[in-house]
């Protein structure tokens, strides 16, 4: 009973990971574009929702609401700032650049919303009980909710102009140009979506576990990376089943060592499916220059 | 009123001067840091002296890893830790003398460097940095749950002062011309290595991978022998501040304080024995005489690491060498 508790926990936690993740493979894997702030991103855009919910008084659901179109606009940014000057260049910059913002935006969100830890409301209360396994609301909420929006997304990569676009362009550039689709538009976009996609499944973990704090950045961004790697940076279902995965791994090692040691889980994999498999689990080869 | 070609004919010329004496202007440089704490009585401002120095002697360790082989390492202030935290289980148990315990420290923290060098060695750009991030966070953890070592979050505590035969090195004074020393000795030995054998293969490695591996260099080996001898002296810095501050908590050694190295490397120049050195000083010494910006110190950071790759790659004090890869990668 006790490990399928653990299981559905992980369950619950993998989906948060994998919507993350596929943020994540958006930028990294499909555009090549090399982010080191993803998950101070992440938290920014829950720090917004909880302002606005806790301070400005906003419902919780109007709250998250407005504070997605403002991560959307943060992505803008970060492309304008880190990645629009370095598109043709070695994508160490890339890199370099991305270290910069996320430092400053880590210390600008301790700045205006705190150091400590706040606590951040459930999406929903309650819980029912089925044959003696306790589920919660909540747990139900991010599950389906996370399911819905990976249809969605797959329907917007497959019927729209634009998502098809993103696909075309991450498969040759070169091509993609050439028949026409806008390159910088594409990646604009594509861009912000991945952050506003990482900024929800943030706000869903975080009124999961129900805390924030502006410093846990740096470490959901390992996660997210972790994920995409373990998947194949290139394959957005690879993100899916290492979400999973790492959910799944992380709630059973709490389970058995307790919960000093959670966040060695996501380094222990990703240092594991870099030696042995770097393409990943469901990637094409990649280059790790 | 100056016109702008006249500016930068004034700053050519500035240029040319400093090229020409770049020896004297070390050596004025050199004396007026050994007279500092001779000309001024007041004890804070030796104190960030020797905080200034410890940042020098961090950020001339993390140069030599990031700048001379692109191997961006974002968890530097494990290896930090480690070497504080050597220093503190091993001087608050044993009596050891100082040198020995600074050696330790180095070499425990080469001896991490090792461990996580061999799975990291063919891993480059973003995959090192957050290999490295995590490795930088796992030894925070480890320091803060395993308890009968280090006694978590409490910290350790009572490290005694350094001991020379019957003198003790005790006041901001002596720590500053100790570290002085530690910085000194760090430089020459830097200087030397990178100009042996060891050096060339290091900046081959950094100039073009293919070549380097055509001509035979094996990448693997000397991109990890590299992160083990930046990172000694890392632990080397590591037991410095245990010595200096007589306590260690894990507060310290936060992912921040890796990236504030970080950016004092790449302000000041990285691939350049001066430039983390300029960067270090710069960085240190300007938040101290803006006190209301220190709760804004990492913010102006990140804005001067950004700032710094938009309009000069190379760094302040950096050679044209960053440029120069930019184009060679281009081709």
């Amino acid at each position: 009973m006790f490990w399928i508790r653990q299981i559905i926990n992980g369950i619950t936690q993998g989906s948060i990971y994998a919507l993350m993740a596929i943020g994540y493979s958006l930028i990294f894997g499909k555009l090549l574009l090399v982010t080191f702030a993803f998950g101070e991103m992440v938290v920014f855009g829950v720090f917004v929702s909880y302002y606005l919910y806790a301070i400005a008084g906003l419902n919780l659901f109007l709250a998250v609401i407005i504070a997605l179109p403002i991560s959307w606009g943060l992505g803008m940014l970060v492309d304008k700032i880190c990645y629009e000057k370095f598109r043709d260049e070695p994508r160490f910059l890339m890199l370099i650049t991305t270290i910069g913002f996320g430092i400053f935006l880590k210390s600008f969100t301790q700045l205006i919303f705190g150091t400590g830890y706040r606590s951040y409301p459930n999406f929903i209360e309650g819980k029912i009980i089925v044959g003696g396994i306790r589920i919660t609301y909540i747990q139900i909420f991010i599950i389906l909710t996370t399911l819905l929006l990976l249809y969605g997304l797959n329907l917007f990569f497959k019927k729209t102009k634009l998502g098809v676009g993103i696909i075309a362009l991450s498969n040759d550039l070169d091509a993609a140009k050439l028949v026409g689709i806008n390159v910088n538009k594409s990646i604009k976009f594509g861009h912000s979506l991945g952050v506003v996609l990482g900024v929800f499944g943030g706000m869903m973990m975080v009124s999961y576990y129900n805390a924030i704090g502006a410093s846990m950045g740096p470490i959901l961004g390992l996660k997210a990376f972790t994920v995409v790697v373990f998947g194949g940076i290139t394959s957005l279902p690879g993100a899916i089943i290492g979400g999973f995965t790492l959910g799944i791994l992380e709630n059973l090692s709490v389970a058995t060592f307790g919960s000093g040691y959670k966040d060695i889980v996501a380094f222990v994999i990703l240092i594991l499916i870099l030696v042995l498999r770097p393409s990943g689990l469901l990637g094409k080869k990649i280059d790790l220059f | 009123m100056f016109s702008n070609s006249k500016i930068s004919n004034i700053i050519g010329k500035l240029k040319g001067i400093i090229l020409e004496n770049k020896l004297k202007i070390y050596l004025i440089i050199l004396i007026s840091a050994v007279i500092f704490p001779i000309i001024t009585d007041n004890q804070y401002y030796i104190y960030i002296g020797v905080l200034t120095l410890m940042y020098m002697i961090l950020a001339s360790s993390l140069n030599i890893i990031v700048g001379y082989t692109y191997q961006y390492l974002i968890g530097f202030a494990g290896f930090f830790a480690i070497g504080a935290y050597t220093t503190a289980i091993i001087t608050t148990s044993y009596e050891v003398n100082f040198i020995f315990v600074f050696l330790i420290s180095g070499i425990i923290a080469s001896i991490f460097a090792l461990l996580l060098g061999i799975p990291t060695s063919r891993l480059g750009g973003i995959f090192f940095a957050f290999a490295t991030l995590g490795f930088g966070e796992i030894i925070r953890l480890i320091i803060i749950n395993w308890d009968t070592l280090t006694r978590g979050t409490f910290g350790i505590p009572g490290i005694p002062r350094p001991k020379l035969f019957n003198f003790i090195i005790n006041t901001n004074t002596n720590f500053y011309y100790f570290a002085l020393l530690i910085l000194l000795v760090q430089l020459f030995i830097s200087y030397r290595v990178i100009n042996s054998r060891v050096g060339r293969a290091w900046l081959s490695l950094k100039e073009n991978s293919e070549a380097a591996k055509a001509m035979g260099i094996k990448i693997a080996k000397y991109r990890v022998l590299n992160l083990m001898y930046g990172t000694f002296w890392a632990g080397m810095g590591g037991a410095f501040f245990a010595y200096f501050t007589q306590y260690v908590s894990p507060d310290t050694f936060v992912l921040d304080e890796g990236f504030r190295i970080f950016a004092m490397v790449l302000v000041g120049g990285m691939g350049t024995l001066i430039g983390p050195i300029a960067g270090s000083g710069l960085l240190t010494i300007l938040p101290e005489l803006v006190r209301e910006f220190a709760r804004y110190q990492l913010i102006i950071y990140g804005i001067a690491i950004l700032l710094i790759i938009h309009y000069r790659p190379q760094g302040l004090f950096g050679a044209k060498e960053l440029a120069q890869a930019k184009v060679e990668e281009k081709k």
